[in-house]
Parts: structure tokens; sequence; C-alpha cells
């Protein structure tokens, strides 16, 4: 089920004030795919672009995918050429 | 600054030379002219592998005002960086922790790997767009301090100028060879800090000479007596003293410590005690070693890392535990008599009639060593 933008607002406050990093990347994924669903590809860039860097951040294993995924919509470096 | 009319006279032979003067101890410009000269030019020590164990580990650490981070990186290896954002030059860690992933800057969330790379730049180009061509990420990763790790302390060469440490220490890694083998840090209560109203050098100045043992450590001349010490003197790398008659801790059943293997017949009542120049105290025993690190914090005031190491894991050995605790308290305690020392003879350099003060040409040859060192430094970048 997919939560309404307002809710996710309110969830990823939450995530952050509790410090919960997993969830924060979690959550500004799903943000990232209710934006391009809606065909809103900047939005979407923007979202999966925080659940990347907190993907990153705790060494998920998420990063690698939202990284291709960001490179596919011209954001990022691919992941064969990142440092 | 200008000290150099001082020097010729700690130049001198040390039947005619006098110390460097009080200004060297007790003024905040002299201090600030040995960061680069004494510091930054030199292989100084900043802290021990110890305190960052884990693949993983991080700690911030202020060396002379400049902002250092320790890190061990999922290989294992140990890399000293700034601590400082390549973007708007935003401190990147507060506070000893475990990275899983990358170093996160708070500020802009550029992010770093261990190995100092910089693996991404959000929102660089715009929102949502991380990647811009003026910003060339291969050109902006963390800058490394050159480092490097012997004896399990770590030693940086700000200014990249030094050969390789144990080139430039060359003749002090030959002889201490029989110690170059892994050692095993005692674990915390091996560990000690000591906080001294003196300046750095004092401290270095008492560690390296045995002149003073019989009044200041008076518990030692029931068996080592002064005449039982010889002098360590390379010029222009370190000093120091040695014993003849060290003798092994015992508990209270006759246990002792397991010795570094293989040593030569002379550790077995032998053990050297060497002031790295600039900062770094060494001590080395057929069953431990210890360093201090010397943390100098402004002219008139250091702290002494002391940190002890064993030639086997014994740190979580419970049959240990007494012996190494006694271990340690023995050595504090030895310190800390000294801490008098320090404290006097710094505020003995606010007597403005002072001259630097006169050696014994006998006994005070590696403290004088430790003075034509340290005005050579500054004799080469005033």
């Amino acid at each position: 089920m997919t939560r309404t933008k307002s809710a996710l607002d309110k969830a990823l406050v939450d995530a952050h004030n509790a410090g919960n990093k997993a969830e924060i990347a979690r959550l500004y994924e799903e943000a990232g795919n209710v934006f391009e669903a809606d065909g809103d590809v900047d939005g979407a860039a923007f979202y999966l672009t925080h659940a990347y860097v907190f993907a990153l951040e705790i060494g998920s294993s998420r990063a690698d995918q939202l990284q291709e995924r960001l490179h596919r919509l011209g954001r990022e470096v691919p992941p064969s050429k990142e440092l | 600054m200008n000290a150099h009319n001082d020097f010729a006279s700690v130049l001198a032979p040390i039947a005619e030379a006098r110390g460097l003067s009080n200004e060297h101890y007790t003024s905040p410009a002299f201090f600030e002219a040995e960061k680069r000269a004494v510091f930054f030019d030199n292989w100084s020590g900043i802290g021990f592998g110890k305190d960052v164990p884990e693949p993983g580990d991080v700690k911030p650490i202020d060396f002379l005002g400049l902002p250092l981070l320790l890190a061990r990186d999922q290989d294992g290896e140990l890399h000293v960086y700034q601590n400082t954002c390549r973007h708007r030059g935003m401190i990147l860690v507060e506070e000893p922790t475990n990275i899983r992933g990358v170093i996160r800057c708070p500020y802009h969330s550029w992010c770093y790997s261990l190995k100092g790379d910089l693996k991404t730049t959000p929102h660089v180009g715009g929102p949502g767009q991380n990647v811009h061509e003026s910003v060339d990420r291969s050109e902006l990763g963390l800058i490394e301090i050159r480092s490097h790790v012997w004896h399990d302390v770590i030693f940086v060469n700000v200014s990249a100028n030094r050969p390789e440490l144990e080139i430039d220490n060359a003749k002090l890694v030959e002889r201490w060879q029989e110690f170059q083998k892994p050692v095993f840090h005692g674990g915390p209560d091996s560990s000690f800090t000591l906080d001294v109203k003196t300046n750095w050098k004092l401290a270095v100045e008492n560690y390296c000479e045995s002149y003073h043992l019989p009044w200041v450590h008076p518990g030692l001349n029931s068996y080592s007596r002064l005449e039982d010490h010889y002098h360590i003197e390379e010029d222009g790398q370190f000093s120091g003293q040695g014993t003849l008659v060290y003798r092994q801790l015992k508990g209270e059943e006759g246990e002792i410590f397991p010795d570094f293997k293989d040593l030569s017949e002379h550790w077995d009542e032998g053990a050297e005690y060497i002031a790295v120049y600039p900062n770094v105290l060494m001590g080395v025993h057929r069953d431990h070693m210890f360093s201090i690190v010397i943390q100098p914090k402004d002219a008139e005031t250091s702290v002494e890392h002391v940190e002890i190491y064993y030639p086997e894991p014994i740190a979580n050995d419970a049959a240990f535990n007494s012996l190494r605790q006694k271990n340690a308290a023995q050595w504090k305690g030895v310190f800390v008599e000294d801490v008098f020392v320090v404290e006097g003879m710094q505020r003995g350099r606010h007597g403005r009639l002072f001259d630097g003060g006169k050696f014994s040409p006998v006994m005070d040859n590696p403290t004088h060593m430790f003075h034509q060192w340290v005005a050579r430094q500054l004799c080469r970048r005033p």
C-alpha cells in the first residue's frame, strides 16, 4: 500500500527524530517511488538522492541499486565509474 | 619570532652551551613557530592504533589546532585525514564512532569512503542532480595526512617533507630491531593520561636523562643505581637512557609476563628509554614496552598519553590481571613522581634572569642533544 505524501512526510519526520537511518533511507525511497509514479522525475530524483545518501551512510546494500537508478535518471555517476 | 640570538649558545659544545631560553617554554609566539618547524615538518606522534581497533572505527583528534581524523578502513588499513569537508570546510566527525558505510558531512551530505574517496555530492548540480561538470570527485577526496604506525604509535608528517619514518629513524629501528614484532595493548588498565602544567619539551628533557633518577625516584636506588645507566645519543634523531639492571616484575606467586621471542642476552636485564623527537617517548623491556605521546596543548600545558603493550595478547587473560595492573601502577607511580619536576621547571622559566641553564657535560648530554635538535629545526624554518 502506498502512503499519501503527507503521511510520508510525517513518517520521515518521525524517523529523523528517532535517528533511524535505515528507516529514513527506506522512506525516502518510497517517496521517490511516489513521485516517479506521478511522472515527476525531478521530485523522484530528489528523494532517491536522499535515500541513496542515507543508504550509503549505513552501508546498506540498497545503495548500489539506488545509485544505478539515479544514474538511469542522469543524476549520478554509474556504479562502474564510482571512485 | 626572533629566537636566533640565543641559538649559538645552544648549538655550542655542551661544556660551553646554555639551554633554550625561557621564551621557548613560555611564549605563545614561540609555541606557534614550533608547530610548523618542529611538529609538522617532522614525524610527530598523534595517537595510537589501538584507539581505532576495528574496521570502520573513526576518532577525531586535535593536533596543535589541526583537526585530524583517525580512520580504519574496511580492509583494516589506518588513515589520517584532515577532518574537514572539501565543500564548505565543515568538521566531518565530532565524536569517536564506528562507521558502517561512508563518512557523511553533516552540513550538505557530501559523502566520503573510509579510503577517502568522494562518493557522492548530493544536489551539487541543483535539486536531485548529483553531478556537475565542474565538480571532479577524483580531485576532491579527503586530504590524507602522511602517516606511519610504528609499535602502534601513529606518527604523522604533516608537511610531507621527510623520508619514510623507518628510513628517517633508521638507526632507532635498527637499534630496536629485536623488538620489531607485533605488540598487543594491555587493555583499559594499561592506559592512562597525565595533564601537566608544563611545556612539552620539559617532559621530553626529563625523560631522556638519568641524572635525576636517584633524586626524584629514590625507590629505584635499591636496585637501579645511577651508574647502572648509560646515555643513548643519535644526533639529529633521538636520545635517551638505558639501564643494565632491569628486573622483571613478579606476581605474588612468582608469575611473570611472557617475553618477546628471540631476544639476545643483552635484554635479559637491559632496558632502554628513548625520546623519538619531537614528542614520542618509548621504553622497551624483555616483557613489555610502553609509549608516551606528549600532546602539546599550549606553551605551558601538555597531556601525556601513556599506553603499555605486551608481546602477547594478555589484555583479557585473567591470569595476568593482577600483574598487568601492578605494572601499570608502577609506571604511573614513576611518571607521577616526575610531574612536580616538569611543572617546577616550567614555573622556573618565568624567572626572567634564567639563562637557559648550564648543562652537566657528563650527565646532561641527551638533553643537550634534544635542545640542539629543536634549535636546528627552528633555524631551518624561521
